[in-house]
């Protein structure tokens, strides 16, 4: 299946070309909440900037998603969806709750409220809504599996048009920054009140982040009918449950290792083709040396890896989506920029991130998510040949 | 795919048994439910903060506590379950993961495959809200006690996924295991992708089920946006006027490609937003219609004369994910080839009703949805 679109926004920039930027000049946009009031301290990854023709009141989440959805059908040159089956699939956090502070105040002040918030939420499902409005008339899915939603929106996608449900696939994820899981992270624990450092042995916790990461994606088939082509291709999707605690991972990492074997071979490959791995790398201890061990252990201690939440921060719903397209951007570049924030080696990891740029030749390359509930996801994204 | 299993818990009980005698037995007046915003105004606005312990730990029981307007609803009663086993292994869960596990395990236990949590199994739990009331306890913390004294224990069971991840917890299932959410076609989703799974080679069986919970703020926005049915009786067959009685529950599904266990139908098709199978001869219609669209006018165009149509939410309420309950339905009566009548047959479009219950040969369902955009999700099943 050939990736012929990619979109992103997030604090690292507004389009791929920006983050690129980013990532080679180590810049790391955080810093305190502005977007709600509160008192806690922990810096955030705030997209500063949201272009103005996607600003939709009360629905942060659908804007990013559609910056990103335009992005990658323009890249893809997808301008007009008729006499295509095109399906959404794409994954949220905040989009899937009605947590409207607001309303709720005022509704258990005074036993009622307006229904502003309920008619977003209503008519806010971020598959539907991005369905409706690029006029896609293929099969629709919110996947809501906490922080691997993104990651499962795209292998899910994947599983579709293999299934051929559908021609082409608009995929991935998209989350704001909001109030309550930035109260809910905090309450954790595993907030940095800093900024965040994945994989580095002094690592203090998460920063949260906000963004959307789009793929387009389709069948060989269509591509060519369409007359468009790509270097890129998704590989395979791999996942897995825990089934151990509600949020901390396997001490073992059970689940991250079932599915990052699912997606390798169904990918037909084996570790050893694999260039470099975007991991999930929080910035947790647990996350960080779960993930880090079994990375280690089936890519052995030489693999390049890295964590790009240093640069975007933690985007829940959104980072499976945006590294999956960090991820494609790094083998269509050649190369993967430093893991921001990671100085020092933790002996209780048996690997590290690259530490600057790194040259990437290998056609193959992993990006991987944890999530809240012992979920764990993993998709292999490959580069064509050279002709 | 086949239906090898069904576990379901509603107003009725838990267990694929007790559906069907509620089946059998046809309509019953559905219990009540606190509904303070049918309450005067000002006396609302005296009371938000008045305590009320009877209140069974839902938000807002401040206003839940004020006077005694009711609403009919048809809602879980955890106490009165007989085995409380499951329960109290997961007794820091909230009602959405109480009920999911429920009736997750009981599908399991349905399909009498030894062992079957071990195989490769995976979990696909549709849900249109989640665990809000997980999610408004959690706002509760934030309003009462500031951003830095919230739960944690509430915001984690306020993630969408917490009924899954319960789930597979509990039962030791460590495939696949995936939260989706699609409003009215969110269970309709979640047997589609497991097909795909199933042919994949994902997993070689699926776990799929629905699950929703009644809240008072969701009470409330439904009695706002909708007409509630002052006597409890959804009347699926009336389309404009409709009127809602809320619900909750769960139902899942265990599917393969292979019959094994206890079969019960084939699901052989799955489409979301279209039908190509449209005026294909089945031998019942059963309609999602029960009151949560203003107009449900839509279900007209997708019935017809010859063939008798049925909707089975008086039985269990109104909900986004009643097609899981209305499929159950549907498997029930195909793996037992007798027909239920539908439960509340007013009929001012003179709709041709399956309005007797009685044995008979059945070979293909079909079970028809339809969203606020008028869009349509088609089912087909099939006698296994």
């Amino acid at each position: 299946m050939l990736i012929t679109g990619l979109g992103v926004i997030s604090a690292a920039g507004n389009d791929l070309a920006e983050t690129l930027q980013s990532f080679e000049q180590g810049r790391r946009n955080a810093g305190p909440v502005t977007l709600f009031p509160t008192i806690l301290k922990s810096p955030v990854f705030e997209v500063k900037h949201l272009p103005g023709e996607y600003y939709l009141e009360g629905w942060r989440t659908l804007s990013l998603a559609l910056v990103a959805v335009d992005q990658a059908l323009k890249e893809a040159r997808l301008f007009d969806l008729s006499g295509f089956r095109v399906g959404v699939c794409m994954g949220t956090t905040v989009a899937s709750q009605l947590n409207a502070l607001q309303f709720y105040k005022t509704y258990r002040e005074k036993g009622a409220a307006p229904m502003t918030s309920v008619d977003r939420f209503l008519k806010g499902n971020l598959a539907e809504y991005i369905a409706r409005r690029i006029n896609a008339r293929g099969p629709q899915l919110s996947v809501v599996n906490a922080c691997s939603s993104g990651t499962d929106a795209v292998g899910t996608a994947l599983s579709w048009l293999k299934s051929g449900l559908c021609d082409i696939a608009i995929a991935g994820g998209s989350d704001e920054l909001n109030h309550v899981p930035y109260c809910g992270f905090n309450s954790l624990g595993i907030a940095n009140p800093g900024l965040c450092a994945p994989f580095d042995r002094d690592r203090k916790g998460l920063n949260l982040g906000e963004g959307a990461g789009v793929m387009v994606i389709e069948t060989r088939d269509t591509a060519r009918k369409r007359g468009v082509s790509s270097g890129l291709f998704l590989a395979g999707y791999g996942t897995s449950s825990d089934a151990y605690h509600l949020t901390a991972p396997s001490p073992e990492g059970v689940g991250l290792r079932s599915a990052l074997h699912s997606a390798l071979s169904e990918s037909g490959i084996g570790p050893g083709s694999i260039g470099f791995v975007n991991a999930h790398g929080t910035g947790t201890h647990d996350n960080d040396q779960v993930e880090g061990r079994a990375l280690a252990d089936i890519f052995g201690p030489d693999l390049a890896m890295l964590s790009t939440k240093g640069f975007t921060g933690h985007t829940l719903g959104a980072a499976g989506g945006i590294e999956a397209v960090f991820t494609a951007a790094g083998l269509r570049e050649g190369w993967i920029p430093a893991s921001a924030g990671f100085e020092n080696k933790d002996e209780a990891i048996p690997i590290s991130p690259v530490r600057e740029k790194t040259s990437i030749t290998k056609k193959y390359a992993i990006s991987t998510s944890l999530a809240f509930g012992g979920t764990n996801a993993a998709i292999v994204i490959g580069r064509e040949a050279e002709a | 795919m086949k239906v090898s299993g069904i576990g379901m818990i509603c107003a009725q009980g838990l267990g694929v048994a007790v559906f069907e005698e509620s089946l059998k037995k046809g309509w019953q007046k559905p219990g009540e439910t606190g509904a303070h915003w049918l309450a005067p105004l000002d006396r609302l606005s005296k009371s938000s903060k008045a305590a009320d312990s009877t209140n069974s730990g839902d938000s807002m029981s401040g206003l839940t506590g004020l006077g005694n307007e009711k609403a009919p609803a048809y809602l879980v009663k955890f106490d009165a379950l007989p085995d409380k086993t499951l329960l109290k292994k997961i007794r820091r869960s909230d009602a959405v993961s109480k009920m999911a596990v429920l009736a997750a395990s009981d599908a399991l236990v349905n399909s009498g495959i030894e062992n079957i949590a071990a195989k490769r199994l995976g979990i696909i739990v549709a849900t249109a809200f989640g665990p809000h009331v997980t999610t408004f306890n959690f706002l509760d913390d934030i309003l009462d006690h500031g951003d830095a004294a919230v739960s944690p224990t509430t915001f984690s069971n306020s993630v969408h996924n917490a009924a899954a991840s319960y789930i597979a917890m509990s039962l030791g299932i460590k495939g696949p295991t995936l939260t989706i959410t699609q409003f009215r076609f969110s269970f309709q989703s979640a047997l589609q992708l497991a097909q795909v799974w199933l042919d994949q080679g994902r997993c070689d069986y699926v776990l799929a089920g629905a699950v929703d919970q009644y809240g008072d703020v969701l009470g409330y926005v439904s009695d706002h946006k909708l007409t509630t049915a002052k006597d409890g009786r959804i009347k699926p067959f009336t389309f404009n006027p409709t009127c809602q009685v809320p619900g909750e529950g769960a139902a899942f599904f265990l599917l393969s490609n292979k019959s094994e266990g206890n079969g019960y139908c084939s699901v052989n098709a799955v489409h979301t937003n279209d039908d190509p199978g449209q005026g294909k001869p089945v031998d019942i219609n059963i309609i999602d219609a029960d009151g949560m669209l203003p107009d449900e006018s839509a279900y007209l165009a997708s019935l017809s004369k010859d063939i008798p149509t049925a909707a089975y939410s008086p039985l269990f309420g109104s909900m986004m994910i009643g097609s899981a309950f209305n499929v159950a339905a549907g498997a029930l009566m195909l793996k037992q080839q007798r027909r239920y009548a539908t439960p509340v047959q007013d009929n001012p479009q003179n709709i041709h009703l399956l309005t007797e219950s009685g044995s008979g040969p059945l070979e293909t369902i079909r079970c028809i949805g339809y969203n606020c955009y008028a869009e349509r999700s088609v089912l087909y099943l099939a006698k296994a």
